[in-house]
C-alpha cells in the first residue's frame, strides 16, 4: 500500500480515531475499575470498625476491653499495614497486635465518620493506608473514644495493577482487530477501482475495447464517461486513418501524372521528378500500410478462415498471371482459420502467393497447417530461389532482387511487420521443388471460437 | 484497336490517351461513371481502361452492368485501391486485369496489349498472318523479314484486321474500331486505307468479300498458317 493512496488515507485515518476511542475508552475503565475497588475496600473497613465497635465495652473498673479479637489474621500480623487503635483524650489506650510498638497519630479532623480517606503513616513502617475512623460513647465509659481501623492500600493497588495490564492488552488487541477490519473493508471497498485499473491496462494491452461489467453506482459514471471517451477517441483514430489513407490514395494520381509527364522526356528537370516521385511513391506505400496495420491491431476476436482467402486470391491471382497459366496447388487442413482480421491475411497472402506467382516457372504450391497455437502456411514455388545469403536482404524496404519484376518492394517487409504485429514471423527457406519456400506463422483461432468471425467488408 | 478510357483526372486521362494514341490505338475518353458507361454499352470497343473511383457512378457499378447486360469487352481497372480484397472484387466483378497507380505508362500499354491479344484469341505479342509479321510490342510490320513504313491509320486497319483474322470485318466494323467517337467518320476512305495497305504489303492477305466487308487471311500458297499461332512457337515468346 503506497503512501499516496486512498486506502492509505482510510487505514490512517481510521487508525487514528481507534486509537483515540481505545485510550479514553482505557482511562474511562480503569477509573471506574479503581473506584469500584476503593469503595469495596472501603466498606469491608467500615465492617471491620463496625466489628470493632461492637466487640469494644467497658468493664466494672471503667477501663476498655475487647471482649473479642476481631477475627481477621492481618490484625495480628506485626506491621502487616491493617491496623486498628482506640483512644481516648488521653492518648492511644488499646491497639492491635499488628501495630506493635508504634501508634496511628491521625488527625482527625479530616476523618469521615461514614467513608474512608487515605493516610500516610509516619516512622519506620512507612506506607500508604486507607483509613476509617469514629467518635463513639461506649457504656461504663465516661468519656467518649475514637475508633479508627486501617488498610494496606498495597492491596488495592496490586489489583487495579493487574486489571489495567489485562484491560492495556484487551484493548490493543481490539484496537488491531480493528484496524485490520477496516483495512480489509477499505480493501474490499476500493476493489471496484482496482477492477478499473485492471480493465483499462487490458484495454489499453488491446485484449478489451471497453470497459466491461457492472461497476457500483459511486463509479458507473466513471466507467461510463472512459467509455464514451474511447468510443470518442477511436472515432477521432478512425477519421485519423481514414485521412491518412484517403490522402495517400489521393496523391498516386498525381504522383503518376508527374511520372508519366517527365518518364516521356529527359532532363535534369525530369530526373528530379522521376527521383522524387519515386520516394514520394514509397512513402505513400509505407505509410498507408502503417495506418492499415495500425488500424487492425486493435481488432478482437476476430476470426478469418484461412480457405476462403486463400480461395479469393487464387482466382484472382489466377487472372493476374493468365499469361503464364500457373497451376496453384493448395494442401493441408481446410478447417484451419487464423486469429485477426481477414482484410491483414489478405494482405500477407496476397503478397506472397504474388511473388511466388511471378518467380514460379508453372506451379505454386501452399500449405496450411496448425501446430499447437501456430498457424503455418507454407508458399512455394519452382522457380530459380533464392541464395540462401539474400534471404535478410529482401525484408530491407524498397529492396528489389529483380528490378525488372513489378512490384515496389515492400511487399515482404510489409507481411513481416503485419505478422510481427500478431507476434506472427516468416521464415525463407529452399523448397523441395527448386524454388524458395516461404513459411508464414501466425496466432491459430481454436475451432469454433469466436463464432462470430469478421465478415469482409465491402470493398470501398 | 479502339479503347475507351474511364479516368476523372483530366491530366491522368490526357497522358493515357497520348500514350495510347502514339501506340496506335483510337481513344475515346469518359469523365464520369456515367459517361463511361454510356460510351461502353453504346459503342464497341476492344479494350477498356477503368477508373475505379469515379464521380457519379462508381467504376465497380459501371463494370458490374456491362457485365451483366453482357459486355465482354476486355477491362483493365486503373486505380489507386491497391488492397489484395479490392483487387479480389475488381476481377469478381469481371475485370480482366488490374494495375494500381502510381504505374508506368510502358506497364499499362503492355498490359493493355496482352489483354487485346488474348481477347482476340492469340497468345503471343507477335502476330502473323503468312509473310505478314506484326510485333504488337513495337507497332512494327514486317513483310517476310523486310519492315514496313505505315501510317497510324494504316496500322490501326492492319492491328485490327490481324487481330480477327479468317473472320469477316465490315467496313463499318472496321470504322467504328478505328476512329475514336468525334472522327468524321467516312467509310468510303476505309477503301482508300485498304488500297494503300495492300499495295504497301505487296501480298494478297486482304480478301474483299463483296458486300460484306474484308477478310485477312494468310495467301494458300504460305500453308495458311494464319489464325491461333501454335501453342509451341508461343511459349517462346512468352513472359
Amino acid at each position: 500500500m503506497r503512501a499516496n493512496s486512498l486506502a492509505f488515507r482510510l487505514v490512517v485515518g481510521a487508525g487514528m480515531w481507534i486509537a483515540a476511542a481505545i485510550i479514553a475508552g482505557g482511562i474511562v475503565l480503569s477509573a471506574v475499575f479503581r473506584d469500584h475497588v476503593e469503595r469495596s475496600f472501603d466498606a469491608q473497613l467500615l465492617v471491620y470498625l463496625d466489628a470493632l465497635v461492637s466487640v469494644t465495652e467497658g468493664d466494672n473498673r471503667g477501663r476498655v476491653v475487647i471482649t473479642r479479637p476481631l477475627g481477621d489474621p492481618r490484625y495480628e500480623q506485626p506491621y502487616s499495614g491493617w491496623y486498628w487503635q482506640i483512644s481516648g483524650i488521653s492518648g492511644p489506650m488499646l491497639r492491635s497486635r499488628s501495630l506493635w510498638d508504634q501508634a496511628l497519630t491521625p488527625d482527625f479532623a479530616l476523618i469521615s465518620p461514614s467513608a474512608a480517606t487515605s493516610y500516610q503513616m509516619q516512622g519506620i513502617q512507612s506506607r500508604q493506608l486507607r483509613i476509617v475512623g469514629r467518635d463513639v460513647s461506649i457504656p461504663g465509659i465516661v468519656s467518649s473514644l475514637q475508633f479508627v481501623v486501617t488498610g494496606d492500600r498495597a492491596a488495592i493497588e496490586a489489583e487495579i495493577q493487574n486489571f489495567n495490564t489485562t484491560l492495556a492488552w484487551s484493548l490493543g488487541l481490539f484496537g488491531c482487530g480493528l484496524v485490520l477490519a477496516v483495512f480489509i473493508q477499505v480493501r474490499f471497498g476500493l476493489l471496484p477501482l482496482r477492477r478499473i485499473s485492471m480493465a483499462l491496462s487490458a484495454i489499453r494491452s488491446g485484449r478489451e475495447s471497453r470497459l466491461a461489467g457492472q461497476f457500483p453506482s459511486e463509479i458507473e459514471p466513471l466507467a461510463s464517461e472512459i467509455n464514451t471517451l474511447l468510443e470518442h477517441n477511436e472515432e477521432v483514430l478512425e477519421r485519423a486513418r481514414t485521412h491518412v489513407g484517403n490522402l495517400a490514395h489521393a496523391l498516386k494520381t498525381p504522383i503518376s501524372v508527374l511520372a508519366n509527364e517527365s518518364g516521356a522526356r529527359k532532363g535534369s528537370l525530369e530526373e528530379a521528378v522521376d527521383k522524387q516521385t519515386g520516394i514520394m511513391r514509397r512513402y505513400v506505400d509505407h505509410y498507408l500500410s502503417q495506418a492499415r496495420t495500425a488500424a487492425s491491431s486493435s481488432v478482437l476476436g476476430a476470426r478469418t478462415e484461412v480457405l476462403p482467402v486463400i480461395e479469393d486470391l487464387r482466382r484472382t491471382l489466377k487472372r493476374i498471371h493468365a499469361e503464364r497459366s500457373i497451376e496453384l496447388e493448395v494442401h493441408g487442413d481446410p478447417d484451419t482459420s487464423f486469429r485477426g482480421e481477414r482484410h491483414d491475411l489478405e494482405e500477407m497472402l496476397g503478397n506472397l502467393i504474388d511473388n511466388a506467382c511471378k518467380w514460379a516457372r508453372a506451379r505454386v504450391w501452399i500449405t496450411m497447417g496448425v501446430e499447437g497455437t501456430e498457424l503455418k502456411i507454407a508458399i512455394e514455388d519452382d522457380g530459380p530461389g533464392l541464395a540462401p545469403e539474400k534471404h535478410d536482404e529482401v525484408f530491407n524496404r524498397g529492396h528489389r532482387l529483380d528490378e525488372a519484376t513489378p512490384g515496389s518492394g515492400l511487399g515482404l517487409a510489409i507481411v513481416r511487420d503485419t505478422a510481427g504485429l500478431y507476434g506472427g514471423d516468416i521464415a525463407l527457406c529452399e523448397s523441395d521443388f527448386g524454388g524458395l519456400k516461404v513459411v508464414l506463422i501466425l496466432p491459430a483461432a481454436e475451432k469454433g471460437e469466436g463464432q462470430e468471425a469478421e465478415k469482409e467488408e465491402p470493398a470501398a | 484497336m479502339r479503347v475507351l478510357v474511364i479516368e476523372d483526372e483530366p491530366d491522368l486521362a490526357r497522358q493515357i490517351a497520348a500514350t495510347l494514341e502514339e501506340a496506335g490505338y483510337a481513344v475515346d475518353m469518359a469523365h464520369d461513371g456515367e459517361e463511361g458507361h454510356f460510351l461502353g454499352d453504346t459503342e464497341p470497343y476492344d479494350a477498356v481502361v477503368l477508373d475505379l473511383g469515379l464521380p457519379v457512378m462508381d467504376g465497380l457499378t459501371v463494370l458490374e452492368r456491362w457485365r451483366r447486360d453482357g459486355k465482354d469487352m476486355p477491362v483493365l481497372i486503373l486505380t489507386a485501391r491497391d488492397r489484395w480484397s479490392e483487387k479480389v472484387a475488381g476481377f469478381d466483378a469481371g475485370a480482366d486485369d488490374y494495375v494500381t497507380k502510381p504505374f508506368q505508362m510502358e506497364e499499362l500499354l503492355a498490359r493493355l496489349r496482352a489483354l487485346i491479344r488474348r481477347a482476340a484469341g492469340h497468345a503471343t505479342v507477335q502476330l502473323d498472318c503468312g509473310p505478314v509479321v506484326l510485333d504488337t510490342r513495337g507497332g512494327r510490320v514486317t513483310v517476310d523479314d523486310v519492315t514496313i513504313k505505315l501510317t497510324a491509320q494504316e496500322y490501326k486497319i492492319l492491328a485490327y484486321l490481324m487481330h480477327h483474322q479468317e473472320k469477316i470485318v465490315s467496313r463499318t466494323e472496321l470504322t467504328e474500331h478505328v476512329y475514336d467517337q468525334d472522327f468524321d467518320r467516312d467509310s468510303n476512305t476505309i477503301e482508300v486505307f485498304i488500297g494503300r495497305l495492300r499495295k504497301k504489303l505487296g501480298v494478297d492477305v486482304i480478301k474483299t468479300e463483296r458486300g460484306l466487308g474484308y477478310r485477312m487471311s494468310a495467301p494458300e500458297d504460305s500453308g495458311g498458317n494464319s489464325g491461333e499461332t501454335p501453342k509451341g512457337k508461343a511459349n517462346k515468346n512468352a513472359g
